[in-house]
């Protein structure tokens, strides 16, 4: 493997690329600087400019994306609302990445044609270089063990071991001597076969690795690769971007009117499909409900909100997004019934009961489980209270159905006694 | 301690839906023959954190007592109503025979600690008698040391113990059993079992040890010897055959049992033919 070919690959300005966290536009007012009265001026003429020609504050044509029903996630295909929702905001994921949509790049590299290095080679580069060090510690430790052992066992044996690597010794030399009768040194035997053994390793090696592979000449590749990734939004983000921002246009996949006329319709398209298999009867406990009402909370607080499966957890909390920070915070959705009506109307305590068994019910053994995940990648446990409305007659306005609900927040550390002595 | 045998069955006492063992005996014996651990409870109240130390009563999780019950190993004895009748139940001759021998008990502890009193004093004596020795050949001092002395001596002729005059101290028994008989072996009670107990004794019977595995964020911990000698080697949890699993709850686990170099299992009893079966989780991204 090769370290280090001295030209070192630069970041990107991430500050710059990621400068807006949303994908609006904001005019700020320019400052006012008293001994320089023009500068009155300047602040006037942006104060008035949105009566004569309001500055846009949303991207010019909505981004489009369609909605997914068997994926249930909102697919963004056109390459320059991918960019621009990745860049401001951290909306979404790469179907073919981890999370930044970098396939395309990868695939230009894996076929020579000297791409950025991706975080997932990175990653992997990473990996392989663990692995290898694992293995060098684990033969270091096999040959002190091994060292031990024989120093034990001449230890044990005391002053025969002498004798016996004086006779070893004269064996190796008769042995010798045979070989040198017979007419052939056995060096001469051996090198070639050993040249040949280490030639074709090396031919091997370098044909299983794919950064010392010799790069095909640009001629061979295809150089129109038809980018195959698209930008995968949960039902959250693309809700918050239709609804809360309304830089989103969400299209049916086949249907004969391809928009949505309302907010409302589409909390309702969610809605339903947020179950598994989707239901047309609505609840206040709908995941989704759920989910949005936490992940709109801590958007509003100016968190970068991203789904947190691969923590276990529902949400993760980035501070100003994946690429500058990691993750400080794990949120963990968790339904609270404190209205009345979830203990007295039989119908609540049923939906109740069925929401709370939910996920194989919510014990402390779970709990526990969570908490140790989260202590083991460094991050803080934050369990978000929803509570959850009695049923109301459905009103078009989305903001009143969110209205409803309220979110608490809990944090969660684990304790052990050894690390708290004070 | 291997040679040590309790007769089967054996009583588990059910305190407050806890099954508890009291008999230091009968914790050995089914850790050694039944591969059952139980948990430690006894903590030494003014130092709770050695919890390193703990000592008896051993409580057992309702699986382990299902299964020692299941086996015919063992029996539940309600141990508040079985006392209860075990007092109201006992006969005239019985009641008697109980009060003497708390009064005889309370005898014994009253003459030891007489016995402690007298061989305290009797000391302090001969130590006064020493020190007044060593202040020299006066002849005022030797007339005190040899008053002293058969001051001494006629104490000691009266420490040898009196035993009429002592009265007995008022024992608390702190064992029921005896005095009272011990109840007799039923297989009325039997813990309840929990959707993962199928799950419990397949595991066992393929001769793990298993342990409440709060700590791990899991049911039980499988150990495949004992739990001083090994390390545990998986995670296991109990799900009934068509429970729905969080995916979550599996990347959870997984992360959690990888990161312990543990696996994560998950197994459950399929009715329909009657068989455990159980499958194991890593996570291959660490």
């Amino acid at each position: 493997m090769s370290y280090g070919t001295g030209t070192r690959n630069r970041r990107p300005n991430y500050a710059q690329l990621h400068a807006r966290p949303l994908p609006l536009i904001t005019t700020p007012l320019p400052a006012f600087i008293p001994h320089n009265p023009l500068s009155l001026i300047r602040i006037l003429h942006a104060l008035l400019l949105p009566y004569i020609a309001p500055p846009p504050s949303h991207p010019a044509p909505r981004y489009q994306a369609y909605f997914s029903p068997a994926t249930r996630s909102v697919h963004v295909t056109d390459p320059a609302a991918v960019r621009a929702l990745w860049e401001s905001g951290f909306f979404g994921k790469g179907s073919l990445s981890r999370s930044e949509p970098t396939w395309l790049e990868g695939e230009k590299r894996r076929r020579g044609l000297g791409a950025e290095v991706t975080s997932e080679e990175v990653t992997a580069k990473r990996r392989r270089e663990r692995v290898e060090f694992k293995r060098e510690r684990a033969r270091l430790e096999r040959e002190a063990v091994e060292e031990q052992l024989r120093k034990e066992k001449i230890a044990a044996n005391g002053g025969a071991v002498d004798e016996l690597v004086e006779k070893v010794a004269a064996l190796e030399v008769t042995e010798v001597n045979g070989s040198a009768q017979a007419g052939e040194s056995p060096e001469t035997v051996e090198d070639p076969v050993e040249v040949v053994v280490e030639a074709s390793d090396l031919k091997a090696e370098a044909a299983a690795d794919p950064e010392t592979a010799p790069a095909p000449s640009v001629q061979d590749v295809d150089i129109h690769l038809v980018n195959q990734e698209h930008l995968q939004l949960s039902l959250e983000e693309a809700f918050f971007l239709t609804y809360a921002l309304g830089v989103l246009d969400v299209q049916l996949p086949s249907s004969s009117s391809p928009t949505l006329p309302t907010n409302a319709s589409y909390l309702h398209l969610f809605r339903t499909h947020s179950r598994f298999p989707p239901s047309a009867t609505l609840t206040p406990t709908d995941p989704f409900l759920l989910r949005y009402a936490v992940y709109h909370h801590f958007r509003a607080l100016g968190w970068v909100v991203r789904d947190g499966v691969k923590f276990a957890s529902d949400f993760l909390l980035y501070e100003r997004g994946p690429v500058f920070k990691h993750a400080a915070f794990a949120v963990m959705v968790l339904p609270s019934f404190t209205h009345e009506y979830w203990f007295e109307d039989p119908l609540g305590v049923k939906e109740r009961r069925r929401v709370e068994g939910e996920r194989g019910g919510r014990d402390w053994v779970w709990l526990h489980c969570v908490n140790r995940v989260q202590t083991a990648v460094v991050k803080t446990l934050v369990i978000a209270y929803v509570d959850v409305p009695p049923p109301g007659e459905e009103v078009d306005d989305v903001g009143d159905v969110l209205g409803r609900y309220k979110v608490r927040e809990f944090c969660l550390s684990r304790w052990s006694p050894n690390r708290n002595r004070g | 301690m291997a040679d040590i045998t309790v007769a089967e069955p054996f009583p588990i006492f059910a305190v407050a839906n806890k099954y508890i063992l009291y008999d230091i005996n009968t914790v050995t014996y089914i850790r050694r023959v039944h591969h059952i651990c139980g948990v430690l409870i006894g903590n030494i109240p003014q130092a709770a954190q050695q919890n390193v130390f703990s000592g008896i009563p051993l409580e057992l999780i309702p699986e382990e007592a299902r299964l020692l019950v299941e086996r015919g190993s063992a029996y539940i004895v309600d141990d508040v109503a079985s006392h209860r009748r075990g007092l109201t139940d006992l006969s005239a001759a019985e009641r008697i025979a109980f009060v003497s021998v708390l009064e005889k008990q309370g005898l014994e502890a009253a003459l030891a600690q007489k016995r402690k009193a007298d061989k305290k004093r009797e000391k302090h004596f001969e130590k006064a008698g020493g020190k007044a020795r060593k202040r020299g050949p006066d002849r005022e001092d030797t007339e005190l040391e040899s008053a002293s002395a058969s001051y001494a001596v006629s104490r000691a002729a009266s420490v040898v113990p009196n035993d009429s005059d002592v009265q007995p101290l008022c024992i608390t028994p702190t064992t029921s059993y005896p005095p009272l008989s011990a109840p007799k072996p039923t297989t009325a009670l039997l813990p309840p079992a929990s959707p993962s107990y199928d799950l419990f004794a397949h595991l066992h019977s393929k001769d793990y040890f298993l342990s409440p595995g709060l700590r791990f964020g899991c049911q039980y911990l499988a150990y495949p010897g004992d739990p001083l000698r090994f390390h545990s080697h998986f995670l296991a949890n109990g799900v009934a055959w068509d429970q729905e699993i969080s995916l979550l709850n599996i990347v959870a686990g997984g992360r959690l049992g990888t990161g312990v170099k543990k696996g994560y299992l998950v197994g459950g009893k399929d009715d329909s033919r009657d068989e455990v079966r159980v499958f194991c989780f890593e996570w291959a991204a660490m």
